[in-house]
């Protein structure tokens, strides 16, 4: 029961957060309804027992992507009049197209489909269960041909965001630490033997 | 779900290209200054060894490894072929385009191999898993190399267009995969298949999931009416990236397409046949008449793409295995011709000059009769004509439609392809029969010109003799 | 297992009982006599020159995406370190192929010199 309702709560908090991420007008704040969105997926998935994914979902989303979002959102510089342009115009056909959608899910995704007596009631854990561990016994042996597809992914991200947004500066003054260290005296002091001259 | 340890043999192909992608990475970390031909050598040296370790290990038997998540079948094993033979002319296209233009760099090459290996991957997926993320190493690769010359703008345009609509896509796809799953309760495809053989009466949610894969597969073929990116990328990369975007990806889409319809969906093929037919019949239709108002070369063949996918899709529609490898039978020629269609734009550009305009190709009999020849042939052949490969390839489509007992499809089709008739032969008529503004001869490389020209003699030699492409085909599939 | 989260949860609740009890009580307590000039934006006495939003160099963005990068990798090594005595030697192995594509991907970033300020 108290589990019941702490889903709803942060069920209703996800659902005003994703809301507010399309419509309020700062895009910083919509990145930062978006983290509020994110934190409340994770606190649904704990209740899930999915401890792990949880946890995964705030450090990479919230802790990275999201800040990622933000310097995106400033790097752009967004003048937001011309984002609202036209939005009037399509509100019409976009409306009806989504209010389509939902009646044919609400239709098939009901109760009497995804019900319990249709998929069973999940099995509650005991305290020491170690959801981390179950999912590292399949990932890595099971599922390692995906596994290893997604370091390919990561690289191939690695070396597009590199390639699409690095770019040398010319004529850049910057101190090489290692040329720095590794300088002998002879290179910066001669010593120059000389007669000493005479008073004149 | 017990562990098997794998049989790393059947994916062999898989990991030495992703082996020789990282290797080519390197060498042009270290020596791509000094010797920017040398990863070019090596990417498609990596690209003839992998193709021939795919026919070397052609499967007998259907084999399924790394526990339920890897396939390999005649299909996978054929359309890895092709789809290795197509990078490899690609790859030399844009080595010549990149040349003359100075936008050669190591990551192009770096990228197309692992594009590829997503596609190899897409295409022996035995799970719903592999096959997602086979499509976004494939897809990821792709909006990296439209958007490589970075001092273009239609080129970023393109490329954020690409993405967002491509990230659409992946998002639909991904959504009626996790009903699939949410249903069946496997990500392995023939479980899928099991769950309804058994299930008695078709789940409606299963039905649901199948309208999201198909919207995702369809975005992806760019079939009508998820059309739209297709123009505006295909005009906005560079020819070299559209002449990979048009070609390669086409065949491993359609492998995506027989893995998750057929392999997977067997259960709900009345529903999809339905879903497709829209889909074909608008394709063909949005393809074949906007593509006459064209001025732009580019522009003209991704309407072209679209009509191609329509009559595609015929075959997958009749429903049955001959349908299939007709099909297949298209895709593998419509990658042939589109490789060579892009292919011309690139060898009659030059520095600064893309050739991309229709008005580009007036009088090009007159500067250079030869390559005039091949324009002949490669757009009788797109446009279906006798006695040319594509007249096979929409023949063989047709006939299974009308062996299913969808004639009216057919005749619809056949109505289209006579509409389609008009631009590709305005491009010929442009050719021979119009005064160009220059009449200087045109000058272009030997190895470029042997390519377009072996490209588009098979594209000849093929129309005489089809019946050994489709023979293999249909032993492919089984 | 819900149970060893309780505390998270007692703790959520009570934080942000105390962040809106402050907030509340700093603008019912607090005096508040707002006119224009307060609230313009004030930058030594001169008008505001430009907006106070401005443009990030894209290198941020750079950083911030390689950082992504890594921190996934650091995902996967966590269910891999609880669980390295159930998975044996394949399990092992596998860890390592994925850590040679990344280290591959980490030298090209070094040589690129994308990890570098300039």
């Amino acid at each position: 029961m108290a589990e019941l309702v702490v889903f709803y709560c942060f069920a209703a908090i996800l659902v005003f957060a994703a809301f507010r991420v399309i419509t309020v007008r700062n895009p910083v704040h919509a990145a930062l309804f978006l983290v509020l969105a994110f934190f409340s997926s994770a606190c649904v998935w704990i209740l899930l027992e999915a401890e792990f994914l949880a946890i995964v979902l705030v450090l990479v989303y919230v802790g990275a992507v999201m800040v990622l979002f933000l310097f995106v959102v400033m790097m752009l510089d967004i003048n937001l009049a011309p984002l609202r342009e036209g939005f009037t115009r399509y509100l019409g056909l976009g409306a009806a197209v989504a209010v389509l959608i939902v009646a044919q899910l609400l239709l098939v995704l009901g109760s009497d489909r995804f019900g319990l007596e249709r998929v069973g009631a999940p099995v509650r854990r005991a305290a020491d269960y170690s959801n981390t561990e179950e999912l590292g016994v399949l990932l890595y042996t099971v599922y390692a041909y995906p596994f290893e597809i997604a370091a390919v992914v990561l690289l191939v991200a690695i070396i597009a965001a590199i390639s699409l947004t690095m770019r040398r500066r010319p004529g850049i003054k910057a101190q090489n630490p290692a040329e720095q260290v590794a300088v002998r005296r002879s290179d910066r002091v001669r010593l120059v033997k000389m007669r000493s001259e005479s008073r004149r | 779900m017990p562990f098997v340890t794998p049989e790393f043999l059947p994916a062999l192909p898989e990991i030495l290209l992703a082996v020789m992608a990282c290797l080519v990475l390197l060498v042009d970390l270290y020596f791509g200054r000094r010797h920017p031909s040398w990863v070019f050598l090596l990417a498609q040296a990596s690209l003839v060894l992998c193709a021939l370790l795919c026919i070397a290990l052609y499967p007998e038997e259907p084999t399924t490894t790394f526990n339920g998540t890897f396939r390999s079948d005649g299909m996978s094993a054929v359309l890895k072929v092709f789809m290795i033979l197509v990078t490899y002319f690609v790859l030399f296209y844009s080595k010549f385009y990149l040349d003359v233009r100075d936008l050669f760099k190591g990551e192009y090459f770096v990228l197309s191999l692992f594009a590829v290996l997503g596609m190899m991957i897409l295409v022996s997926a035995a799970s719903l898993l592999t096959l997602y993320l086979g499509l976004e190493l494939m897809a990821l690769c792709l909006y990296a190399l439209v958007a490589l010359n970075r001092e273009s703008s239609m080129a970023s345009e393109a490329a954020m267009k690409y993405f967002v609509l491509g990230a659409l896509a992946s998002g639909t796809l991904l959504y009626g995969m996790s009903l699939l799953y949410g249903v069946t309760g496997s990500l392995e495809l023939d479980r899928i298949r099991e769950y309804q053989s058994v299930g008695g009466e078709i789940d409606i949610i299963l039905v649901l999931g199948l309208v999201f894969i198909v919207v995702g597969v369809a975005f992806k073929l760019g079939a009508a009416p998820f059309h739209m990116w297709v123009p505006d990328v295909y005009e906005g990369a560079p020819t070299s990236v559209t002449l990979f975007v048009g070609t390669a990806p086409k065949i491993a889409a359609f492998g995506m397409l027989m893995r998750l319809l057929v392999d997977g969906l067997a259960g709900v093929q009345g529903d999809w046949i339905e879903m497709l037919t829209i889909l074909s019949v608008l394709s063909m239709a949005v393809g074949n008449i906007i593509a006459i108002a064209q001025t732009n070369l580019k522009r003209m063949l991704a309407y072209s793409t679209i009509a191609h996918v329509g009559f595609l899709l015929l075959g997958i529609i009749a429903g049955t295995r001959a349908g299939y490898a007709a099909s297949m039978f298209y895709v593998i020629v419509y990658a042939l011709m589109g490789l060579g269609a892009f292919g011309m734009i690139i060898v009659l550009g030059s520095k600064g000059f893309e050739s991309d305009r229709l008005d580009d190709f007036r009088g090009l009999n007159e500067r250079s009769p030869w390559l005039a020849f091949l324009v002949l042939v490669l757009m009788l052949s797109m446009a279906g004509v006798p006695p040319f490969v594509g007249f096979w390839a929409k023949w063989s489509v047709l006939r299974e439609v009308v062996a299913a007992d969808q004639v009216w499809l057919a005749t619809v089709a056949v109505v289209l392809a006579v509409i389609g008739l008009f631009y590709y032969l305005r491009v010929v008529r442009l050719v021979y029969f119009e005064e160009g503004q220059e009449a200087a001869p045109l000058v272009c490389g030997t190895d470029v010109k042997v390519m377009i020209s072996t490209n588009a003699l098979a594209i000849l030699a093929l129309g005489v003799y089809p019946s050994a492409l489709l023979a293999l085909c249909v032993t492919a599939l089984g | 297992m819900l149970q060893n989260y309780l505390p998270i949860l007692v703790f959520i609740v009570i934080a942000l009982g105390m962040g809106t009890v402050m907030i509340l009580a700093g603008s019912i307590i607090g005096p508040r006599r707002p006119d224009a000039e307060k609230l313009s934006p004030y930058e030594c006495g001169f008008e505001a020159f430009e907006d106070s939003r401005m443009k990030f160099d894209v290198r941020y963005y750079l950083v911030a995406i390689l950082f992504i990068i890594f921190d996934l990798e650091i995902a996967f090594l966590f269910p891999w370190a609880v669980v390295l005595d159930e998975i044996g030697t394949f399990g092992f192995l596998a860890m390592m192929a994925f850590l040679a594509v990344l280290v591959i991907g980490f030298i090209y970033e070094w040589k690129k010199g994308a990890l570098e300020w300039e």
